[in-house]
């Protein structure tokens, strides 16, 4: 990744966190907020109800107070302690007690419970009640929650009780009003509030015990079912104590209600939990709230993250101008062209580092110059240091030869002529000699380039290794072995056949000299990526770690006879097909030359040539090996 | 002579006093007498198929029809329309001789080929013919219960004419019907059982018994039908009460028949559950009697072997020889609050029992409590429409020993069809104004010598 985008990505991500941070405190302290605020009504709606609740009971306990005090319960409380009392004379005095005192329940019990009178249920006449003892141990108190049961179903009622005590034999008026709908209806519920009752009936939630204000009937609101709040009531149920929780009612998160579950207790030792008092508040404000804060959030975000870019994009190419020019300089530089230069502005570290850059250019450049210089009059003096040791070998015997047509002349007249022919001979073989010696300078001079065609290495190192069978067998001499070892899945490359014969062979007769006791020549080939790789291997003398650093050097030989170019022009032909060449040996261990050579094969110098190579150069020359 | 005017007129005062005395004692001609009642009839064809009987129908067709015979309150039978009968081929074949100079509403003077297609209307099945002035009737098989038969209300004589409705011979006519609503009758002066009193008689049909019971304190009404549990309590308020024999049998009875052994052992667990005493006691208000027979005690002589006492413990035995018990659905007259109550009470002695029984209003239930009116003193004849109302296997009808009728009675209970709760006497309320006004022990009014006092109600 560029410094460019490097730089682009932190200025975004910097804006998105710095966005996403701010929106995300401003969610919590929204939702911190919004639970606050539906705490507190939460709490107020409880005491709401609460105050609702005290005030229906005193009003239902005034009732039954009344109906205690009035003197039709007064006569039956009599007549129910003489002799021949008759409670069937009473049956429907609770029904008429009710109506006149607009209660919704009315029981007139006897001493031992049992129900003389019913208003809501008057067929239950003599069957004995069966919250009796909790209710007498409620008489004369205020009221309290009693599940009332009834003909076909169950309702939760503000009762009270009172006894009339008209001899030994006491009455006891059990009144109350129903808390249903209308109840729950009074409150005055807040915008989005609402508030619902479960009658605790039964082992397991069933919706017939859910009182909801808002619906009609008893029709369920399909958009509501009332199953979304069993578990929430059955963990009220299962714990007795207050519980909250979120209620989905759709899926759609505007739609969700926290609900708060407060249970309501009955009369008794161990005030049974009657009903659990449901308040629902709504979350669709908090919901929408978040929307809002969110979808701002991304717009601000979004809006930031592209002015992040277009900001630090145009300072991040303020920025890495300099920087990507010296960058591109440097890759000039290391491509060979130590020219490179960057243009400086300004006085900042980039400014320094450009011109530092420019500086050391300019110092390569100069170095290399003068390297050039002193590797150039090296190679002049190796050059004429070699030159004079080639020419001075058949120099010396054109002298003696020469010197001894002088002194036959002088000294011998008469054999002068025999002595003529035969230093004639000689000095036409010297001559000779000297010619060849600078044809090879030459041809070296003259090396040709490549011409590339589809060529397969293992076709080359066939024909090299069948080319010296003769000489690796060749009777005189120690045999040497040949064994090919060729990877025949390459494909073909891109290369001069008859150059890289050339170095093959050069590179094979140079294995023959370092095993003059025989041996064995391996000649591999294998894949290496996008190169090919050929080896050449022998198990001869091999090489000094010096030997190995300068083997590849013009002139340089290791041997009495040699000419010191033959491993120069293999580097020579190799480096000319864009491969590399390099030797691995120990004295005593033999020598391993590898050739790493390119697939598609790129001539220095020379555009590289695709397979078939039309209209690629005519070979200039041959020449031989060394 | 001041004297002399002073005793004149303090004779002529004692002598106005005593005629005006006299006056209020002697019943008056005139007046209508305003009648609430609590059923709402339809049809006032006696021989209606598609209405039920009913006290009040029994009671607007004898003001409307005459019979050919009646019976009198000890069950003797009383000659009407028909002048004179006489039985032969040992009570097989009857001839009955139509009462001359009796005329319709209309005039149209009644004639035997009117009574014999009135008779052959309401039974189908019988074979009779008219000759001259004499119906004669021939039965398949001897019928000695024939006379008591054909003193049943819906063997009234009816003149029946397409467009016009149903005419009859009774001692009032119809001068304005809405059916199940108002019913305004008027005194046929040439009745030929002798003029009523009243000139016209006014009828209010589906009220409430208790808007009944304020009607008639307000003077809207003369006449009222009580409800049951209502006769102690309006007697001990001042007002007029009167009461049938307990004429009416309020029963639980199956839309079907028993399905299985299990069933039955569950019928016979719900007989054994109902408390008859403690409802009789409470809700009756001491009205009634607990039946566990078909026909009261007083009619068929043997009711008390019929125990109509509960047996909690042997009806939750006979439960728990049962494993599955269903839900029935009792259903009750949503227009009569007691029914309602009963209901109820009856559920929760179910319930005590182990069984489940649940009230309902609606007209589809698995039993339903009905209040079915005996049709005749004859025990035969009343155990025979009592059989016919509630499918249950028809008993002999033609006479037989107690013997005979009891065993007809008990294979009608073993049927486990219905299950008797109470004999219930039907009770009117009357205002004082009305005079002379009693209540027959079938149930029927007796307005022949009913008058009204003076002024307006």
């Amino acid at each position: 990744m560029s410094f460019r985008r490097k730089l682009l990505t932190v200025f975004s991500l910097t804006v998105f966190v710095s966005v996403a941070g701010v929106a995300g405190l401003v969610l919590a302290v929204t939702r911190h907020a919004f639970e606050k605020t539906e705490n507190q009504r939460t709490a107020a709606l409880v005491a709401q109800f609460q105050r609702e609740f005290n005030r229906r009971g005193d009003d239902v306990a005034r009732r039954v107070e009344g109906i205690a005090a009035s003197d039709s319960v007064a006569r039956m409380a009599t007549a129910l302690n003489g002799t021949s009392a008759d409670s069937a004379n009473y049956f429907d005095l609770a029904r008429t007690m009710a109506e006149s005192h607009q209660l919704d329940f009315l029981e007139l019990l006897d001493w031992r419970g049992t129900i003389i009178s019913s208003a809501q249920w008057p067929a239950k006449f003599g069957y004995p009640d069966n919250t009796f003892d909790s209710l007498t141990a409620s008489s004369e108190q205020g009221a309290f929650l009693k599940l009332e049961e009834l003909q076909d179903s169950t309702a939760l009622g503000l009762m009270a009780v009172r006894t009339v005590q008209m001899g030994e034999r006491p009455v006891y008026v059990v009144g109350g009003r129903r808390l249903d709908k209308s109840f729950l209806s009074a409150l005055d519920l807040p915008p989005d509030m609402r508030t619902l009752l479960y009658q605790n009936r039964g082992d397991r939630f069933s919706p017939d015990w859910l009182v909801d204000p808002s619906s009609t009937g008893n029709a369920s609101d399909p958009t509501h079912p009332a199953e979304r709040l069993a578990a929430l009531v059955d963990a009220v149920r299962r714990y007795n104590a207050e519980m909250s929780g979120i209620v989905d009612w759709s899926g759609n998160q505007a739609d969700q209600e926290v609900f708060h579950a407060i249970p309501l207790r009955g009369a008794g030792k161990d005030h049974p939990l009657l009903a659990i008092l449901l308040i629902g508040n709504s979350r669709r404000p908090y919901v929408e709230l978040k929307r809002r804060i969110r979808d701002s959030a991304l717009l601000v975000g979004g809006g930031g993250i592209v002015l992040a870019i277009l900001l630090s994009s145009w300072a991040a190419g303020r920025v890495t101008r300099p920087v990507v020019q010296l960058a591109h300089a440097a890759q000039d530089v290391a491509a060979g062209n130590w020219n490179a230069t960057v243009e400086v502005q300004g006085s900042d570290e980039v400014a320094q580092l450009a011109k530092s850059f420019n500086r050391m250019t300019a110092e390569l450049l100069t170095q290399k110059e003068r390297l050039v210089q002193t590797e150039r009059v090296a190679a002049w003096r190796e050059l004429a240091r070699r030159l004079a040791h080639e020419l001075k070998n058949p120099l010396f015997p054109l002298q003696l030869t020469v010197e001894n047509l002088v002194r036959a002349r002088t000294q011998s007249p008469e054999q002068f002529d025999e002595v003529f022919r035969e230093s004639s001979g000689t000095l036409l073989a010297e001559i000779s000699n000297l010619k060849g010696i600078i044809g090879r300078f030459s041809e070296f001079s003259k090396m040709p380039q490549p011409q590339l065609q589809p060529v397969q290495v293992n076709e080359i190192l066939r024909g090299v290794a069948q080319l010296f069978q003769a000489q690796l067998q060749a009777p005189g001499r120690a045999a040497i072995a040949c064994n090919l070892e060729l990877d025949e899945r390459l494909e073909p490359i891109a290369a001069d056949p008859e150059l890289l014969h050339r170095a093959l062979s050069n590179l094979v007769l140079n294995a023959m000299d370092a095993m003059p006791n025989g041996g064995m020549l391996k000649l591999r080939s294998r894949r290496d990526g996008a190169n090919v790789i050929i080896e050449v291997c022998d198990i001869g003398s091999g090489l000094t770690r010096e030997e190995c650093e300068r083997i590849f050097t013009p002139y340089y030989t290791s041997k009495q006879h040699g000419t010191g170019l033959g491993l120069a022009i293999v580097q020579s032909v190799v480096s000319d097909h864009g491969g590399r060449i390099s030797v691995h040996s120990e004295p005593g261990k033999g020598t391993r030359f590898v050739i790493e050579l390119p697939k598609a094969a790129v001539a220095v110098g020379k555009a590289s040539f695709p397979h078939g190579f039309p209209n690629h150069p005519q070979k200039t020359d041959r020449f031989s090996t060394y | 002579m001041r004297l002399f005017a002073w005793q004149w007129l303090a004779t002529s005062s004692l002598l106005f006093g005593a005629l005006a005395v006299n006056a209020e004692t002697r019943p008056q001609y005139g007046g209508t007498l305003h009648v609430a009642m609590h059923a709402a009839l339809q049809s006032l064809d006696p021989s209606d198929p598609g209405q039920a009987d009913s006290f009040a129908r029994r009671n607007l067709s004898s003001l409307l029809f005459d019979k050919l015979v009646i019976t009198d309150e000890a069950g003797r039978v009383k000659p009407s329309l028909a002048e004179s009968w006489q039985a032969s081929n040992g009570n097989q074949r009857w001839q009955f001789r139509v009462r001359h100079g009796v005329t319709f509403h209309d005039g149209t003077p009644l004639s035997a080929e009117i009574a014999a297609a009135s008779l052959r209307y309401a039974n189908p099945s019988w074979t009779m013919t008219a000759e001259n002035d004499t119906v004669v009737i021939d039965c398949k098989t001897p019928n000695p219960g024939l006379l008591a038969e054909l003193s049943l209300p819906r063997n009234s004589i009816v003149r029946r004419d397409a467009g016009k409705g149903v005419d009859g011979t009774g001692p009032f006519s119809i001068v304005e019907w809405q059916p199940g609503k108002t019913l305004k009758l008027a005194t046929e002066g040439n009745y030929w059982g002798g003029r009523a009193f009243v000139d016209s008689v006014e009828i209010s049909m589906g009220r409430d018994y208790r808007d009944e019971m304020t009607a008639l304190q307000l003077g809207r009404a003369d006449l009222i039908e009580l409800a049951p549990e209502q006769s102690q309590r309006i007697s001990q308020q001042g007002v007029r009460v009167a009461s049938s024999a307990p004429m009416e049998l309020l029963a639980i009875v199956f839309s079907r028949e028993v399905g299985s052994p299990e069933e039955k052992l569950l019928r016979e667990a719900l007989a054994l559950s109902v408390e008859r005493e403690s409802i009789r006691r409470v809700l009756l208000q001491g009205v009634g009697q607990p039946a566990g027979s078909l026909l009261p005690t007083w009619m068929s002589g043997y009711g008390f072997l019929f125990s109509a006492s509960a047996d909690l413990a042997k009806a939750r035995l006979l439960r728990s020889q049962v494993h599955s018990v269903p839900t029935w659905k009792m259903g009750y007259d949503p227009s009569d609050t007691m029914s309602r109550l009963l209901a109820e009470r009856i559920a929760l002695n179910a319930k005590d029992a182990g069984l489940s029984l649940q009230p309902t209003s609606s007209a589809t239930a698995d039993m339903r409590l009905v209040r079915i009116p005996l049709a005749s003193f004859d025990p035969w004849i009343a155990l025979g429409e009592l059989s016919a109302q509630t499918s249950v296997p028809p008993a002999k009808t033609n006479g037989g020993s107690v013997e005979e009728l009891y065993a007809a009675e008990q294979a009608a209970l073993a049927t486990e069809r219905l299950i008797p709760l109470f004999h219930l006497p039907v009770t009117y309320a009357s205002a004082l104004r009305v005079r002379d006004w009693s209540v027959r022990a079938d149930g029927g009014w007796d307005l022949a010598d009913a008058w009204l006092e003076a002024g307006t109600p």
